[in-house]
């Protein structure tokens, strides 16, 4: 058995390299003693004890009055004053599928036309991509890869984000079917004719919808001998096993796309979802989660609350509906913890806020038996920051855990900082 | 008057008689007015392609028509020319807003103009400022259509600003004539000239006074036009130009019969036309006991059938003199049809008809006295209560000028202060603030002699003080285009010129404690444009936003957007294209500024004067960078373009201020700091673009360590109200202190704006712009409650929410109003309000996305 004190695991931080390798599979017993663990679930233990075997975690408990049986674990590592908390899962992101977002060819999460419900991010997830380090950094272990753009745009995937390849990452392949919502509001236009167009718009993607969707329940039904590969792509949405994901903002559009997905008996989550706090009865009606896509956002009208955005969750949580937070894109995913850190501000507890981001994604991805929380026999993929991981001034992630294995934390950015400081001389 | 209503410089408009004929002899004025706008209509040239473009033209016009007067080397300019022979007369400018009539005025005193203004029809947003600009407003009644509100969710997207506009614009001419503005009325920006007399009925109910109508029509126009001794007015030896009516103009009944215009009769009803509307006696054929009745319309009345109860429709037209009436007394048992003409008086008509079975025969009618007057069954409308302007007249505006407080005396007790000086953090410390200005910062007690009579008194136990946020780069608050990019040198553009006071973003971030802001041009080109420094005085007007005194600043940009590297495959040929190009645009602008700064120092110098060279607001903007009377910020990234900028200042002499965005500074840090440049950097933003791909989140505490004044900035409406957070980022990457991490939001902007004198810091004889939180200001859990801008408390957190409620009566007023003008038969409108007018530095567009 070794012990460890947190601050030698730094120093071996300092051999740095900019690409960091998967780290190899977790045969031991690891003992994490003494960090206050935010359990993800609501729930929080100040002083806890965390047991890791393997790629799972085999305890979560209080740790007052617990005396460690040495020989029941290969490493104790004591993390006091310190702070456990689960993998942050970014949802609707683009990690994996975006290096730099003005350079086109390393751009690869939305497809041309505007019917692709068989294009799958999973394959294009790419796992060495130089932003996913910078991530996990700071606390991001997991990630719903989702496509963009187009009526439907295709199937999402969720990873974990230390993989040698986009296999090892994959969590839950095709977890669901995007959709764009066509849009039901408004515009001002400078004649009538413009706005027959909008309407017209309107209608017909809602025809194409209508169409693609009357197809699929089909043949999700009969089973035909002969494939088609964009409906095959959608059987699992009327099994149940696929949720089918529908951005959208205003309250008309949320209304409109849980109708549609009453009429095809469809788990609908509402992506976006702006104006959902006008619908909250209709929405716990009909058990409708809904993933908030920044909260770190203007109001969407000018007359709106000037903190609609931050509100928003809270409004949602306290309504009883299972309310997720993401932010956008891919490295903007870094601040995911302090997107849901803000809300905390406005309405939830900390610990809430930290459900937003963990165990009610799991939820929503049907991955909860494995993942989102601290809590046993689940996947141990969680991480050890310093101080308060959803506040900017405490969030240092120290060490962290994917399906048990330590990861190595570095990034090129560290690289770069340590490389430039040691030039100048500076601290 | 007549005139091209297309580009900026218009050319002259005629008054022409609107009368038939030899077109020649309708002219009354050729050359009445000079014509201006700013917008460049059909104009197929590049430049200019924002608001501030548009306004630089026409400065730079003035200039060169004025040298153009007094040089004598010089080419023919059949434009400038025209412009200098045309300056004498009335000087017409149309504008879309109140906010360009004052952006015009502004012009219009710069060279020596009172324009006459065709305005947007809001001047009531800013009536006092209307009124001290002395311009005459030809004013338009157009008004806004109801919106269609019949769906709740729809309606939302109907900001309060535009459901406010719809009630008041009818309002506008009332609010004028009360303010004493001299105004004239049009029949411009009307869809159809046949809706003025309703929308002038409008007006009237809303408060116009008949007598300033007609003379908004009559007196006043002609008096504008210098053709007030000919027309305008009736009496002897004038134009015989008038017409006639059947009651006062301004009654809702009446109806233009004729219109004479010099001297040319032309009718318009039969003006001999007699009065008909009566009920006659029919004899005809073996009909008993049924009478002819007109009603209505005195030129197109209607005719029924009547016998006792029974009413039977009769078809009737008139065709000169004679009548056709068509009837069936009894349904389905055929028509008679008549011809007929009256008698002189009215009292009898008479002709021949046709009976169903095709029979001739003569009938009559005679005169049983008066018709019926049909029964007004059109709802009373209310009478118009004119609601109070907000300012801005839109959501969270003040309900008055005398809503927004004065800064009177605030003691702040027992809180803790973040000075951002040497004193550091104080805890339990009071700050005292009086006239705008912060008096006391310390430790007082009652029986100190810091109390002043009406002090507000505030009890800060448990939460923070901090000075208010500088913004070193935003884009809130702009009009029309925050890139002028047709051309790599726009030095002559001033945001200052397009500042949108009435931005909700600017509420929104004294909501998250910024208090001032450095509005900069975009970076679509090397040498972009002024920028231009406010404080966020939430209901003031865009000229008392200003930071006074302030120096002036430009704004530079590198890289990417310059050489439109992602503008896609058709912008290839604009040059710049490479970073190599960027240096030699620099270059080339500063040889030719410093030779233009020679010319006038040599000009200055000489006792002799002769003849001022010709001025350029290009150059003069960038020889006041030579002259150290101008400061660049300059958009960068990659190490390599801001070194070359700094070498290129070396040579020129002078100092490059601050780098903005600075992804890179970490890289030339230590050169940064040997040019002496400040550092405006964001907190962790990459990879959006191949030249952030080394862009570091530490790139902050490096520069910060080696000793360059660092700042974090938002160049975002949204992040900008978290800018504490952002600041936070600095002890999350680097390990920078909170102490020091919020001097990058603070004090460090301020010392890059050249204002650490006056704001930046909570010190005694700074401006009162301090922030109060709900806790630690970099916490992410914290929140203003309060914001107080030159000591007036601009954000409240508790007054937002008596704000949201007003927002929500206010909305539901007005909704129910438009309902019942909707059910009186008012025109409606579909959709929503337009977008918001939302920038970022690479944003093209001028018009809102």
């Amino acid at each position: 058995m070794k012990k460890i004190f947190i601050f030698l695991l730094l120093i071996s931080q300092a051999v740095m390299a900019q690409r960091p390798t998967p780290a190899t599979t977790n045969k031991q017993r690891i003992l994490l003693l003494g960090a206050t663990a935010h359990i993800g679930n609501g729930q929080m233990i100040p002083m806890s004890a965390i047991g890791i075997t393997g790629g799972k975690l085999s305890f979560v408990m209080d740790a007052k009055g617990y005396k460690p049986d040495p020989k029941a674990f290969d490493t104790i590592i004591y993390v006091n004053d310190k702070h456990a908390y689960p993998g942050f899962i970014a949802l609707n992101s683009i990690l994996g599928l975006s290096d730099l977002e003005a350079v086109r060819a390393t751009n690869d999460y939305r497809e041309s036309g505007s019917i692709n419900p068989s294009a799958r991010t999973l394959i294009a997830y790419n796992p060495d991509s130089r932003v996913i380090p910078t991530v996990r950094d700071n606390g991001v272990l997991m990630a719903q890869v989702a496509p963009q753009g187009g009526l439907l745009s295709g199937s999402s995937s969720v990873v974990q984000l230390d993989a040698w390849n986009w296999e090892d990452a994959t969590v839950k392949a095709d977890d669901g079917i995007w959709v764009n919502w066509p849009s039901m509001r408004q515009q001002r236009m400078a004649t009538p004719d413009a706005e027959a167009e909008q309407k017209a718009k309107n209608e017909k993607a809602m025809q194409s919808l209508y169409k693609q969707f009357d197809d699929a329940a089909g043949y999700a039904k009969s089973n035909p001998s002969v494939k088609n590969r964009h409906l095959e792509a959608m059987k699992g949405l009327f099994d149940g096993s696929m949720n089918l994901y529908v951005r959208c903002e205003f309250a008309r559009e949320i209304i409109e796309a849980i109708n549609f997905g009453d009429k095809y008996k469809l788990k609908v989550v509402i992506v976006g979802g702006n104006d959902s706090w006008r619908v909250v009865d209709l929405l716990k009606e009909k058990n409708v989660p809904v993933i908030i896509t920044r909260t770190h956002a203007l109001p969407y009208r000018e007359d709106d609350d000037i903190d609609m955005s931050y509100k928003l969750p809270a409004i949602l949580f306290k309504a009883g509906i299972r309310v997720s937070i993401t932010d956008e894109g891919f490295w903007q995913q870094r601040n995911l913890g302090f997107q849901a850190g803000t809300v905390a501000g406005y309405g939830l507890t900390k610990e809430e806020a930290l459900q937003c981001i963990t165990l009610s994604s799991a939820l929503i991805l049907g991955i909860d038996k494995t993942c989102g929380s601290l809590e046993d026999e689940k996947d141990a993929t969680l991480f050890i920051s310093s101080g308060d991981a959803l506040d900017m001034t405490g969030n240092k992630v120290e060490m962290a855990f994917v399906q048990g294995r330590m990861i190595d934390l570095d990034n090129y950015q560290k690289e770069l900082y340590l490389r430039y400081k040691e030039k100048y001389s500076v601290k | 008057m007549s005139l091209q209503k297309d580009g900026i410089a218009r050319g002259t408009g005629a008054v022409v008689l609107m009368g038939d004929g030899d077109i020649h002899k309708l002219i009354l004025k050729d050359k009445a007015v000079n014509a201006l706008s700013f917008n460049k209509g059909t104009s197929t040239q590049d430049y200019p392609s924002s608001l501030m473009g548009s306004i630089a033209l026409i400065r730079q016009t003035y200039l060169d028509a004025q040298w153009y007067n007094y040089a004598k080397e010089k080419d023919f300019d059949i434009s400038l020319a025209a412009w200098n022979a045309n300056q004498n007369l009335l000087q017409l400018f149309e504008v879309n807003d109140y906010r360009s009539a004052l952006r015009a005025n502004l012009i219009g005193k710069e060279f020596g103009q009172n324009y006459c203004i065709r305005g947007g029809g809001d001047e009531y947003k800013r009536v006092d400022e209307i009124a001290k600009s002395k311009s005459t407003f030809i004013v338009t009644l157009n008004f806004p259509k109801a919106y269609d509100v019949s769906n709740p969710f729809d309606a939302l997207n109907i900001n309060l600003d535009d459901l406010r506009h719809w009630e008041m614009a009818p309002a506008n001419a009332s609010v004028l004539e009360k303010a004493g503005v001299n105004f004239v009325l049009t029949t411009d920006g009307l869809k159809e000239k046949k809706e003025f007399p309703s929308a002038l009925q409008k007006a009237l109910k809303c408060g116009l006074s008949k007598d300033q109508a007609l003379k908004a029509l009559t007196t006043l126009p002609a008096k504008l036009l210098g053709i007030e001794n000919q027309v305008g007015s009736l009496k002897s030896g004038m134009l015989a130009n008038f017409f006639i009516c059947t009651k006062d103009y301004f009654e809702k009944e009446n109806v233009i019969v004729e219109h004479w215009i010099s001297g040319e009769r032309y009718i318009i009803k039969n003006p001999d036309s007699i009065e008909i509307r009566n009920k006659y006696k029919l004899t005809l054929d073996t009909l008993q006991g049924w009478n002819l009745s007109a009603s209505g319309d005195q030129f197109a009345p209607e005719w029924t059938l009547v016998r006792d109860t029974i009413k039977v429709k009769v078809e009737a037209t008139s065709f000169n003199s004679q009548w056709t009436f068509r009837f069936e007394p009894k349904k389905g048992k055929g028509a008679y049809r008549l011809n007929g003409s009256f008698n002189l008086n009215g009292s009898r008509i008479s002709g021949q008809a046709q009976n169903p079975d095709g029979k001739w025969m003569t009938w009559s009618a005679e005169k049983m006295g008066p018709s019926e007057a049909k029964k007004d069954t059109t709802k009373k409308d209310s009478a118009f209560v004119m609601p109070q302007t907000w300012l801005p007249n839109m959501a969270y505006g003040w309900k008055s000028k005398a809503d927004i407080p004065s800064a009177g005396s605030v003691w702040i007790k027992n809180v803790t202060v973040w000075t951002c000086e040497e004193q550091g953090i104080l805890q339990n410390a009071d700050v005292i603030m009086k006239d705008g200005k912060i008096v006391a910062v310390g430790k007082f007690s009652d029986t100190d002699k810091v109390k002043y009579d009406g002090m507000e008194m505030i009890d800060g136990t448990g939460m923070h003080l901090t000075p208010g946020i500088i913004d070193e780069h935003s884009h809130i608050a702009i009009n029309e285009g925050v890139n002028e990019g047709t051309q790599s040198v726009t030095s002559e553009v001033r945001i200052g010129d397009v500042i949108n006071p009435d931005d909700i973003n600017i509420y929104r971030q004294l909501a998250g404690g910024v208090t001032t802001s450095h509005l900069l041009h975009g970076s679509a080109n090397a040498i972009g444009g002024q920028t231009i420094l406010i404080k966020l005085r939430w209901g003031q007007t865009a000229e008392e936003m200003k930071f006074k005194g302030a120096d002036g600043f430009i704004k530079f940009a590198l890289g990417e957007n310059v050489k439109q590297s992602n503008w896609g495959d058709n912008n290839v040929t604009r040059y710049p294209q490479t970073r190599m190009g960027v240096e030699q645009i620099y270059m080339d602008a500063f040889t030719r500024a410093k030779e233009y700064d020679a010319t006038w120092k040599k000009f200055n110098a000489s006792k002799s004067k002769g003849i001022a060279p010709r001025r350029d607001l290009e150059l003069d903007a960038l020889a006041e960078i030579l002259n150290k009377k101008r400061f660049i910020t300059c958009h960068s990234y990659q190490q390599g373009e801001i070194n070359m900028l700094m070498h290129v200042a070396d040579s020129f002499q002078f100092r490059v201020n601050t780098f903005t965005h600075i992804l890179e500074g970490y890289k030339v840090a230590d050169k940064m700091k040997a040019h002496g440049v400040g550092a405006s950097t964001f907190s962790d933003w990459w990879a959006y673009k191949y030249e952030v791909i080394d862009a570091i989140p530490y790139n902050g505490a490096i520069m910060h360590n080696i000793g360059i004044v660092t700042g974090f900035n938002s160049d975002d409406a949204e992040m900008a109200r978290r800018l504490n957070q952002e600041a936070a980022k600095a002890c999350k990457y680097g390990n920078v202190s909170e102490e020091e991490a919020l001097k990058f939001v603070t004090l460090n902007p301020a010392k890059l704006l050249h204002i650490s004198d006056q704001v930046g810091s909570i010190k005694i004889g700074k401006d009162a712009d301090i922030v109060l939180w709900n806790g630690p200001p970099l916490s992410v859990y914290s929140k203003p409650v309060k914001t107080f801008v030159d000591g007036i408390c601009y954000y409240d957190l508790k007054r937002d929410e008596q704000l949201r409620n007003d927002i929500q009566s206010e909305r539901q007023r007005i909704i129910k109003k438009m309902q019942d003008d909707k059910a009186a038969g008012g025109p409606i409108q579909k959709g929503g309000s337009a977008p918001h007018e939302e920038y970022h530095c690479n944003d093209m567009e001028n018009a809102p996305h």
